[in-house]
């Protein structure tokens, strides 16, 4: 039972507090281009949770290992990425293989699979002294902070869209990242950031 | 192919018109999050450009008959390879001491968006020449914006520039979070809408009609806009796409993507 409910509260708390892609700008470029494609979302959500939680464990799992906790940081961003890199590759030779699926599908799970946001969880993980319930949550969480971001940024940019008030040179991408910048700011005030000294 | 592009019109587009960072919105990560100091920032844009200019020369040498899927692995084990030893180096024998958040954020380097987008689009499909001067151009771009959000972001948020004290009324330090980088990458976006305007108002009406999710749309919506843009402008507007056209209209000759996305 507690395992359970770790795993949901570090879920929660990566989320809505350390929002990884708005506060940390983890993922942040492929959050913007995956918020024009709405219909995307659930896959997106599931690809990025799958890859972190399946990476979080083994990381996890790996520094449980004797000698590995004590290994210099580069030597673990070495082994991370590896690991990412491994997960990718046979997940992609299982789908190949066995459901067929195209190269086209496979760029996509590219896109989810190798980013930033993914990548940094097994290194969040490690510097927060996670559990092995915690890592979980916080993989899952990291899909499901992914796509709130991708929800909110698409929201915001359809507005913006329609806004005829905008000045000429604002107008598209510079709105955009002011507007981010804004969803930002309300999640730096979620985790008690002061914005003054 | 053709090596007919010299590297002066290559990098008037790769790193000012198309800036990476600030029309084609990859490579936000580092920007946002690890640019809080001149030297930091330094660092970070240096390693980025050594890193996108060495796995696209990579890519467009031994990396183009792959598939896709195993391509994109490659970018990110090369990436680590040259990375790693730089963070070794720092961690073992530099003086100054390096942050965490700069010890997650120099490995992440490794996987960043834009050199998975300008090796796909650019490196694979063009010879290594093309592919060198398109990631320096790149790279030099993004070192751009790097160094100027990490000075402004340093000065206002912290009263310092590289670590020297600088007198000014009040610390913002709301800078220094990812939301100051986000708002402050707005205000320069808009600036450099204006300045091309001027400079090249054709690829400005091309950025007007820019949308990143070209890269994510199907191949039957994809030609409706080309279509649409071809009739409105004579070319296709899209922040992805905009590369490969401006690779086409220089007469390089992009051949199909199995994978049709990034």
């Amino acid at each position: 039972m507690k395992m359970v409910s770790d795993l949901l509260i570090t879920a929660l708390f990566t989320v809505f507090v350390q929002n990884l892609v708005l506060n940390s700008g983890l993922g942040m470029s492929e959050a913007i281009r995956v918020s024009t494609k709405p219909g995307m979302f659930g896959k997106f959500a599931a690809m990025i949770s799958g890859f972190s939680v399946v990476t979080s464990v083994i990381c996890s799992l790996l520094n449980t290992v004797i000698g590995f906790g004590a290994m210099p940081f580069a030597g673990k961003a070495a082994v991370y990425g590896g690991i990412l890199a491994a997960v990718y590759i046979l997940i992609c030779v299982i789908l190949k293989l066995i459901f067929r699926v195209t190269d086209k599908f496979l760029g996509t799970l590219g896109i989810a699979a190798l980013n930033t946001l993914v990548f940094a969880v097994p290194f969040i993980n490690d510097s927060a002294a996670y559990s092995f319930a915690d890592s979980i949550g916080s993989g899952l969480g990291a899909g499901i902070a992914f796509v709130l971001a991708a929800a909110l940024i698409s929201k915001g940019s359809a507005a913006l869209d329609k806004n005829e008030n905008i000045p000429e040179a604002f107008r598209g991408t510079p709105a955009m990242l002011v507007y981010v910048g804004l969803l930002s700011l309300a999640f730096a005030g979620f985790a008690d950031s002061s914005l003054f000294m | 192919m053709s090596n007919n592009v010299s590297f002066k019109e290559i990098f008037k587009r790769g790193a000012v018109l198309y800036n990476p960072v600030l029309v084609q919105l990859v490579g936000l990560c580092p920007v946002i999050a690890a640019s809080t100091t001149f030297l930091q920032a330094a660092m970070l844009s240096a390693t980025m450009c050594v890193e996108l200019v060495a796995i696209s020369v990579l890519a467009s040498l031994f990396f183009r008959n792959l598939p896709r899927w195993i391509r994109m692995s490659l970018y990110l084990l090369t990436g680590l390879a040259i990375v790693c030893p730089v963070l070794y180096y720092l961690e073992t024998y530099s003086l100054a001491e390096i942050s965490l958040g700069m010890k997650i954020y120099l490995p992440l380097t490794a996987i960043n968006s834009v050199v998975a987008v300008h090796c796909e689009q650019v490196a694979v499909k063009s010879d290594m020449k093309l592919a060198f001067y398109d990631a320096l151009a790149s790279g030099i771009g993004i070192s751009a914006i790097f160094l100027i959000t990490g000075a402004v972001r340093e000065i206002l948020g912290r009263a310092t520039f590289a670590g020297v004290a600088v007198n000014i009324p009040v610390t913002l330090k709301g800078m220094t979070l990812p939301f100051g980088c986000l708002i402050l990458l707005g205000f320069l976006a808009a600036g450099l809408k204006a300045v091309s305007a001027k400079m090249s108002p054709v690829d400005f009406e091309t950025e007007e009609e820019a949308k990143a999710e070209e890269v994510f749309e199907s191949e039957e919506a994809v030609s409706e806009i080309e279509e649409k843009a071809k009739e409105d402008f004579g070319f296709l507007g899209s922040s992805d796409a905009d590369l490969g056209d401006f690779l086409k209209s220089l007469g390089i000759d992009l051949p199909e993507e199995e994978g049709g996305e990034q």
